[in-house]
């Protein structure tokens, strides 16, 4: 038993009532996180590979039209390949951890309305699984660049960094969604068009200078373009990253974060009462 | 004198009914330009104030829909009050709904982790536990099956089985002593009586009201949201059968 003494008086501070939560039921989310790995694919033959084969099947795909149809041009000598799975691991990871963030509350709701849990716990966990699937699945980008002959430079031990900066991202968006899912459901719908949106205004499969001049802005105050040239440059030392888009990922997770766990602990109170 | 386990004071919960039966934001947004959100409140705990002492059985009655599992869930934590103040001094095992979070996918020893971590055991005790679990609810043969071979009695089993491997102080019962055939009500039944030995307060909702005489110090009649009578649980069951039997209920 964590709690020895409730008190439905006792005021929930914002942010400190989170992390005090989240902390104490650390054992929790971390069954979540491995159940939500394995149970994925527990009905499957190929069972948890399919963590590696799903990205590698759309990236094949997309390497056939793109890379060969289209015949896009990437700036200085990096194979498409290597260039198109690194994009699509990354939006892969950012769309799946609001989507699973974002639904986790509505999704759970057959374990809220039985045992106090709680709420955040769901939807954090579900981020956290969505940053542990993309680990796994850097294996494969990893051993294309060395197939590939591009290797793997020393930087690529920074790579936590954008991928922590991506899961308070995540988590913070994923929280406000999955709050306001609860009052309209139809909110997680609007979620997956505006992942699209934002994945088509990233540069995954398109090299940016094929982006007319006067849309750059568009990719530009996408938070998303900052992460992934950050992640590719880390990863396997592509286009530099300015400092500007060094300091618009760090922002954008924190204000994210902070502005999502805000919002969410107003509304908590009445959450369970409407699932 | 020592602290109640349970204090309630001035307890009440809303649910609010939208009688336009809203689902998008589109007709959220209409109906608020149009001013046509009319909300119907639900006072499903209306203003209800009780003490259950260390040690107490304590017996909720009242007819179907009267808040019986919604002032349970509110003490269970798993609601919280709209108004008024709810005070649990000591763990709570609530045993409402048992079972929340079963997964059929995954087999009975994942879920014995899984489901007694909901319930705020940790992960490690659960796995050192799991195999008396097992063979306390008769499962030992099916520990690393997937609970979808399960049959519903032997959901039932697993979930009271978890449920009550603990020593908690407080436990809120929902009509659980019914679960699985004869042989295993007996036992579960019995188990129930020696946590209650052990000290532990004891919140229970009945149907029937042999259970609660039986085992009840003192009882409550709730209805409509209203604490109608609390006093000894002969005197509320038979004021509480007076109104049924004239017609009332």
């Amino acid at each position: 038993m964590n709690t020895t003494y409730y008190d439905s008086d006792s005021a929930r501070k914002p942010l400190a009532s989170e992390v005090s939560n989240l902390w104490a039921h650390r054992g929790l989310i971390r069954l979540i996180v491995t159940r939500d790995l394995t149970v994925r694919y527990k009905r499957s033959t190929l069972g948890i590979w399919w963590t590696l084969l799903n990205p590698l099947l759309t990236t094949g795909v997309m390497w056939i039209v793109f890379g060969n149809f289209f015949r896009f041009e990437i700036p200085g000598d990096t194979p498409y390949i290597v260039y198109l799975l690194s994009g699509i691991l990354l939006i892969t990871y950012f769309a799946q951890a609001v989507m699973a963030s974002g639904s986790a509350i509505v999704n759970s709701a057959g374990i809220l309305t039985k045992v106090y849990v709680p709420p955040e716990v769901f939807s954090v966990s579900a981020a956290i699984a969505a940053a542990v699937n993309f680990m796994i699945s850097l294996a494969i980008l990893l051993v294309i660049q060395l197939v590939t002959g591009v290797g793997i430079p020393w930087t690529v031990i920074f790579v936590p960094i954008p991928v922590l900066a991506m899961l308070a991202l995540t988590a913070g968006l994923g929280l406000l969604i999955a709050a306001a899912a609860v009052h309209f459901f139809d909110v997680l719908d609007l979620t997956g068009v505006g992942i699209q949106l934002i994945s088509y205004l990233t540069p995954t499969f398109y090299p940016i200078s094929i982006v007319p001049e006067r849309f750059q802005w568009m990719i530009n105050i996408n938070p998303l373009y900052s992460y992934l040239t950050v992640f590719r440059e880390l990863v396997y030392g592509g286009a530099g990253a300015e400092l500007w888009m060094w300091a618009y990922m760090l922002v954008s997770a924190v204000v994210v974060l902070v502005v999502g766990v805000y919002l969410f602990s107003r509304s908590w109170r009445r959450l369970v009462i409407l699932l | 004198m020592t602290e109640p386990a349970i204090s309630a004071t001035n307890v009440r919960l809303e649910y609010k009914l939208s009688r336009s039966n809203i689902g998008s934001i589109k007709e959220y947004a209409i109906k608020t330009v149009k001013r046509e959100m009319n909300y119907e409140s639900l006072w499903a705990i209306d203003d209800v104030s009780f003490d259950i002492a260390k040690g107490e059985v304590f017996g909720i009655i009242g007819p179907n829909g009267a808040g019986k599992s919604t002032l349970m869930k509110i003490m269970a934590r798993v609601l919280p009050p709209t108004s008024g103040r709810v005070i649990v001094r000591g763990s709570v095992a609530p045993m409402i709904e048992l079972g929340a979070g079963f997964n059929n996918d995954l087999t009975g020893f994942e879920n014995i982790v899984m489901y007694g971590t909901l319930l705020g055991r940790t992960p490690q005790r659960m796995r050192e536990r799991a195999f008396e679990i097992a063979e306390w609810a008769d499962l030992t043969d099916f520990i690393d099956v997937p609970l979808r071979s399960y049959s519903s009695g032997m959901l039932a089993r697993l979930a009271f089985a978890v449920a009550t491997d603990i020593d908690p102080d407080v436990l809120v019962v929902d009509e659980v002593l019914s679960v699985g055939d004869a042989a295993f009500q007996i036992r579960s039944t019995e188990r129930m009586k020696s946590l209650i030995e052990r000290g532990a307060s004891v919140v229970i909702v009945s149907h029937n009201l042999d259970t609660v005489s039986d085992l009840a110090d003192r009882a409550m009649w709730l209805d409509r949201g209203k604490n109608l009578m609390t006093g000894a649980p002969l005197d509320v069951i038979n004021a509480y059968q007076q109104t049924v039997d004239g017609g009332h209920g």
